[in-house]
């Protein structure tokens, strides 16, 4: 192999172990980009809809207890408020379906708060049911906590899947690191590898050649120079000692 | 000393590391896990840095004694220390001390561990894990075979220091040719082995990597609970089987392959190593019948493999042996010394030197009795001078001081005696577990920094086989 083949692969594989470890690093921390938007979007969306979606119940609890004691405007008033807040959290939950399993608890909430609605959305002012304690706890209580138990699972499902991505984000941004401190130490130990390679077969036999022509041009008497390569330092030395023999020639037929 | 020769003959190691990577890399891309970057990343380094020495030095066939030393022993360091990036790379439980000792422990087949959670690991990782104690397997006999033609002196040291007089004697052909017996031995017992695990109903994956470590004996399992893990006699058997013959000369196994099975037993070597684990599974039955198993059946199969996976320097496990009765524990750490036979991948003092210790105590006992009589030591008909037996007894002081003394390092820091002292016999033979808190289903994680620093040291001392590395270290002086 030549003299410029080798020295351009010296260059060629410092270059390929900066390039790939470049492309790595990027791929990993456009990775790590998407981990966080999908944490943001998969997950934080759906905890911010679960906690919506308790406020909500906590209220229309509140609500109903205030139509059993007699108070029907505040009671629906606020019933009418917890209604809508939850039915925009459910909204944000049910457009959000992303985990396995999701989808399920996401059903199980729709089925749970319609039955919970029905108990209420009937009048209970002026009605056998106001002021009846035992109702509220049998029927409006169970069916309170059975719908804030579903929402509940949901946002314990999100919290788990959020820690999950974010353990994977730590992974991830240490691969993203990583290839660069590797190539740096790497690049670095092959750049002395590779000076020393430079230095001892294509430096060492120059400067050698070079004082053997200068030995010969005070003594007369060429040094023999050892060059272990066969590439273009080896034809320089041997172009070196035709010259010389040439010189030699010429001067003894003087 | 020529370093661009080092660097030549080095570089044809880190190549061979490369296809390893390789194929896990592609491993890896099959299960599209996390280790397949980290893989690839390391496969390109050590191909370009293997490469690299081979494109500028022309090859030599004049190779010097330093050089021969440094060569092998630079081998073996830069091995573990490219086998270290995939790990720290990947990350999760790998800082830097952790991923350099288990990258030691891979390369010197010794099989600790410091990984909690072994199949959290992506299969790739897990594979590379395997490869490891493969290519350290037969990277020990290669290396010091394949260099010798063209290392004169320095290989016939090296060829000394690996192997004892009497296993070199069993290699009964040109070193060329040798080499050519104890590759075609290792793959053919590798493959021999992965057919037999997959007829018993392990995937291939866990067929290959579970034949890496047997035959190189390691002992690194991808399973948490090693081989118990598959609750299988039959699976038991078969690993049984192939620690034993991994663990005899691999000369005396081609001889009995090619017609010549009486050879095994003709040699007292293989008999004192197969009549020594008789007797270590025996007692050990007799000592953890009752207190840990109640029936003879379960007893006798959970001490044969224990005590057949130390006494090989495999170190697989069935079962927790650090909770067995302190004699039984004391046979194994017996056995954690000894190892197997010279010229097999084992680790440890070896056979040869135990029954050439006892010879030559035997004889030391006959000549005080009988001060004028001249008596020589002899094995098999070899007869072994004074200059073999002093090397020997040397040898064999001076690694259980370096076993005491990381012992000793090892309690500073903290570490109980038990653990500490069977932790540094077991990382100083190269066979793994040993008791207390790094049991046979225990691991090293809990070791501290320092302390996994010199469990490495111990373990390439005992793979380079002590007098391999002290060498290197003092080249200077060396004339």
């Amino acid at each position: 192999m030549g003299l410029r083949s080798k020295i351009l692969a010296g260059f060629l594989i410092l270059t390929m172990m900066l390039v790939v470890a470049g492309i790595w690093s990027i791929y990993e921390l456009t990775r790590v980009g998407t981990s966080v938007q999908k944490l943001l979007d998969e997950n934080y969306k759906s905890i911010n809809a679960g906690k919506m979606m308790i406020e909500a119940l906590e209220r229309e609890d509140s609500a109903v207890l205030l139509l059993l004691s007699g108070k029907w405007e505040e009671g629906r008033s606020i019933l009418t408020s917890g209604d809508e807040l939850f039915q925009k959290g459910f909204a944000i939950a049910q457009s959000n379906v992303t985990i396995p399993g999701e989808g399920t608890y996401v059903g199980e909430i729709e089925a749970k708060y319609k039955a919970y609605k029905d108990l209420w959305i009937k009048p209970i002012v002026d009605t056998s049911k106001e002021g009846n304690l035992e109702w509220y706890f049998q029927e409006v209580h169970q069916a309170f906590q059975g719908v804030k138990l579903s929402v509940g699972k949901l946002v314990n499902l999100n919290d788990e899947t959020m820690y999950q991505t974010a353990s994977e984000l730590k992974g991830r941004a240490h691969r993203a690191v990583m290839p660069g401190i590797v190539a740096i130490v790497a690049a670095l130990i092959f750049t002395a590898l590779f000076n020393f390679f430079t230095n001892h077969y294509v430096i060492s036999p120059i400067i050698r050649t070079t004082k053997a022509v200068q030995d010969f041009m005070e003594t007369g008497q060429l040094p023999t120079v050892q060059v272990e390569t066969h590439d273009e330092l080896l034809d320089l030395v041997s172009s070196v000692q035709r010259l010389v023999a040439q010189v030699r020639t010429a001067e003894a037929s003087k | 000393m020529r370093p661009h020769i080092i660097f030549r003959y080095v570089g044809i190691v880190l190549l061979l590391n490369a296809v390893f990577l390789l194929i896990s890399c592609v491993i890896s891309g099959f299960n599209s896990d996390s280790a397949f970057f980290p893989l690839l990343y390391t496969a390109l380094i050590s191909a370009l840095f293997g490469i690299f020495p081979l494109i500028f030095v022309p090859p030599t066939k004049q190779i010097h004694n330093k050089e021969g030393f440094t060569i092998v022993v630079l081998s073996w360091l830069l091995s573990c220390l490219f086998g270290v990036i995939p790990y720290v790379m990947w990350g999760g439980e790998f800082s830097l001390a952790n991923a350099w000792f288990e990258s030691v422990s891979g390369f010197t087949t010794s099989g600790s561990s410091i990984i909690a959670d072994i199949e959290v690991l992506p299969l790739g990782l897990l594979f590379w894990r395997s490869a490891t104690h493969w290519i350290g397997g037969i990277g020990i006999i290669i290396f010091v075979l394949a260099a010798l033609p063209h290392m004169g002196r320095a290989g016939m040291i090296l060829y000394r220091t690996e192997m004892s007089s009497l296993a070199v004697d069993n290699f009964r052909y040109r070193s060329q040719k040798t080499m050519q017996i104890l590759l075609v031995i290792y793959v053919g017992l590798t493959l021999a082995e992965t057919i037999s695990l997959l007829v018993c109903g392990l995937s291939l994956f866990d067929a290959v990597t579970h034949s890496f470590a047997t035959i190189a004996t390691g002992g690194f399992s991808p399973k948490n609970a090693s081989i118990g893990s598959y609750k299988s006699v039959t699976v038991e058997i078969v690993v049984i089987v192939f620690m034993i013959l991994s663990g005899i000369h691999f000369g005396l196994l081609f001889a009995a392959l090619t017609g010549k099975p009486s050879e095994l037993w003709k040699s007292s070597i293989v008999r004192y190593y197969l009549v020594a684990l008789a007797a270590g599974v025996t007692v050990v039955t007799i000592s953890i019948h009752g207190s840990q198993f109640h029936t003879w059946t379960d007893a006798l199969r959970a001490a044969a493999f224990q005590v057949i996976s130390i006494g090989t320097s495999t170190g697989f496990a069935t079962t927790d042996s650090s909770i067995w009765p302190s004699f039984a524990q004391l046979v194994m750490i017996f056995f954690t010394l000894q190892c197997a036979c010279a010229g097999s991948t084992s680790g440890g003092i070896k056979v040869d030197r135990i029954v050439l210790f006892w010879k030559a105590l035997v004889k030391r006992i006959k000549k005080m009795q009988h001060p004028a009589a001249v008596m020589v030591v002899k094995i098999n008909s070899v007869s072994f001078d004074d200059d073999v037996v002093e090397m020997n007894i040397l040898f064999i002081s001076f690694y259980v001081s370096i076993v005491f003394l990381s012992a000793l390092i090892l309690t500073i820091f903290g570490v109980d005696m038990l653990s500490a002292f069977s932790g540094s016999a077991a990382t100083m033979g190269n066979v793994g577990p040993g008791f207390g808190t790094v049991g046979s289903m225990s691991n090293f994680s809990q070791i501290p920094a320092v302390g996994k620093w010199v469990l490495s040291a111990t373990m390439l001392l005992g793979r380079l086989e002590i007098f391999g590395l002290i060498l290197f270290v003092t080249a200077k002086s060396w004339k």
